[in-house]
């Protein structure tokens, strides 16, 4: 009783990692530009197909995947960003929500266009189960773990010390500020957005063999778990939102396991309107943004 | 008087009963002029003109984006579905039911939603697409999940010893379009009403419309209320046509739908929406194109619409309509 209460946890952690990844991109664009990106979930299905992609059709091993799976998505992201992000800086925030809406239903049903609807096998990856403490994992899930770790190390390192992020942080507190100072406002939105973007996609490369099927309208069902893992992180927090990621994949493990696996997807959307009715503002609202 | 008709020395006739004639009698023809294509692309057309009509008054007048649309259409349908398999009970008992049930249902959802505030509030009608899914594939015994209801069948009408049995796309067309009429007519004297230009108040200023006077919380609930009742009412008549219900009733593909006919038409204009819905349902059915390609579609007009061409094609009806009537 006790071990598989303890192995759905260590599960949700994995699916957490894996959310967290794809949710603290999405948590540093609406820093800078206060708009919720609904269309981040596509970045990481971009990702995942492109990997698929690269082994399916070039050829080539899982780690090159990985790479071309990543880079294709930050070419999109850039152009994306270039086109339209960058000019929504300032605007209302319907604005952004129609905008990426947009953005969404052209990157999802292109690959669909192309691709087809259907299933697909993702092959690649460290399958290979290896026992730790008495419990046996798949390879490719510590590598997860690991990743989500170095992942955040990375961002907290960069968002507290470098150029960059202190210019992140600078814009996510006052554009006009931010201009008077001579800051290029709408450099630093489309360099995060890349950035959050290639995150997106590095988590889609890495959970796919995992998932092991890969199909066109993956991203929606990311973006849906993304938005109450914002939410509850305290929006612009990145610290909060890898405890809130951990939160949501944990809650997902065990109520798919103890109440239906059916109720699963809808854990993170019951959480969503009761955290927006009750702590808009996250479980973790530190002063501090980023 | 004189000097305003000696300003204006040519004057145009007025076209615009006309027109407004032709379009009359080309809409009652239509079934007669294209071929049964044709008229089911203007019935799918008309059916997604109610919803519309709907979001209509939350976006266009109100001024809040809602994406919950596809979760009243969806509880419409099931609702007139499951009383037509189940009791069999006439279409207009059905199509009133769900406009009652789903306006009953946008209560409880509207009070918590409507606290919140721009993007906030689009997240929390999105949840409610999801959750509304959901409910349809998980409550088995009422919904039959994900095998939905079928065989839902045609609407027939009865009075006492009368009864008549709409069959036929030509029949189903003319019931479509009397629906869609009076729910225009509807649209068209609520907003003409002073409670529409309250709602215009609350759009254009909210804390200002309050401080006049206007209770801004009573407005958006019933508001609200009244945009799930037309999407109701709406899915009651779609599910009636197509005959099937199922939870991918409630996706967010019906929502964008619906929101591409009112930003394109144009927010808060309603002729903006009755051309929205003729372009961008009927003629995207009428071509047959791929709902991926439409999907595509319909992502760069979002595009468009909100960095370029920000009020659709109200400006040009308006602008049309200014011309035939003999403004210059």
């Amino acid at each position: 009783m006790f071990s598989t209460i303890l192995e759905q946890v260590i599960n949700g952690i994995v699916t957490g990692s894996v959310y967290a990844i794809v949710a603290v991109g999405m948590t540093m664009i609406f820093g800078v530009l206060r708009a919720i990106n609904f269309a981040h979930g596509e970045y990481y299905m971009l990702g995942t197909f492109g990997a698929w992609f690269a082994i399916d059709y070039l050829g080539l091993s899982y780690e090159a995947a990985i790479v071309v799976g990543v880079l294709s998505t930050i070419v999109v992201a850039y152009v994306v960003g270039q086109l339209v992000m960058r000019r929504m800086v300032g605007a209302p925030a319907e604005s952004g929500v129609l905008a990426t809406l947009g953005i969404a239903l052209v990157l999802q049903n292109t690959i669909i266009l192309v691709f087809g609807g259907g299933y697909k096998f993702f092959a690649g990856g460290y399958i290979e189960p290896v026992s730790i403490l008495g419990f046996s994992l798949a390879q490719q899930r510590i590598l997860i773990l690991v990743v989500c770790v170095l992942v955040f190390i990375g961002l907290e390192l960069m968002v507290t010390y470098s150029r960059m992020g202190k210019a992140m942080r600078a814009v996510s507190q006052n554009v006009e500020c931010c201009e008077v100072v001579g800051i290029d406002v709408s450099q630093i939105v489309l360099r995060t957005f890349v950035l959050g973007a290639g995150l997106a996609a590095l988590s889609g490369v890495l959970t796919a063999p995992v998932n092991v099927s890969v199909y066109g309208g993956m991203g929606e069902l990311i973006t849906f778990k993304t938005l109450p893992i914002i939410i509850m992180g305290g929006l612009g927090n990145v610290r909060g939102t890898f405890y809130a990621a951990m939160i949501l994949g944990i809650a997902e493990s065990l109520v798919a396991t103890y109440v239906g696996l059916q109720f699963r997807d809808t854990v993170g959307f019951a959480t969503l309107i009761l955290m927006l009715m009750w702590r808009p503002q996250g479980l973790f609202s530190t002063q501090a943004r980023f | 008087m004189t000097l305003t008709e000696t300003t204006q020395p040519i004057r145009k006739r007025d076209l615009r009963i006309p027109l407004a004639a032709i379009l009359l009698v080309v809409a009652l023809a239509a079934p007669f002029i294209g071929s049964r294509y044709v008229t089911h692309s203007l019935i799918i057309a008309l059916i997604f003109m109610l919803p519309a009509h709907g979001l209509n008054l939350l976006v266009g007048y109100t001024g809040l984006l809602s994406l919950a649309q596809a979760a009243f259409f969806g509880i419409g349908a099931y609702t007139a579905g499951l009383l037509a398999v189940t009791y069999g009970t006439p279409f207009y008992v059905n199509l009133i039911a769900a406009g009652l049930v789903s306006g009953a249902l946008a209560l409880p959802l509207g009070i918590p939603a409507l606290r919140l505030r721009s993007t906030s509030f689009v997240m929390c009608t999105l949840g409610f697409v999801i959750i509304g899914q959901a409910i349809a594939k998980n409550w088995v015994s009422l919904t039959r999940g994900d095998m939905g209801l079928s065989s839902i069948p045609k609407p027939y009408f009865s009075l006492g010893p009368w009864s008549y049995t709409v069959s036929g796309t030509t029949a189903f067309y003319y019931l479509a379009l009397t629906i869609g009429v009076l729910g225009t007519l509807a649209v068209w004297a609520i907003v003409r009403s002073p409670a529409g230009r309250n709602m215009i108040a609350i759009r254009e200023n909210e804390t200002l419309a309050e401080s006049v006077g206007i209770p801004t919380w009573r407005y958006k609930l019933i508001v609200f209320m009244l945009s799930a009742v037309f999407a109701g009412v709406g899915g009651s008549v779609y599910a009636h046509y197509l005959t099937v219900v199922s939870p991918l009733t409630f996706q967010m593909y019906y929502s964008t739908t619906m929101l591409i006919i009112v930003l394109g038409g144009g927010a808060g204009t309603i002729s903006g929406v009755v051309f929205g819905s003729l372009l961008f349902v009927g003629l995207t059915e009428a071509l047959r194109i791929t709902p991926e390609l439409r999907m595509i579609a319909y992502g760069f007009c979002l595009l468009i619409l909100v960095f370029w061409f920000k009020k659709g094609f109200a400006p040009m009806i308006n602008r049309f309509w200014g011309m035939i009537g003999g403004a210059k």
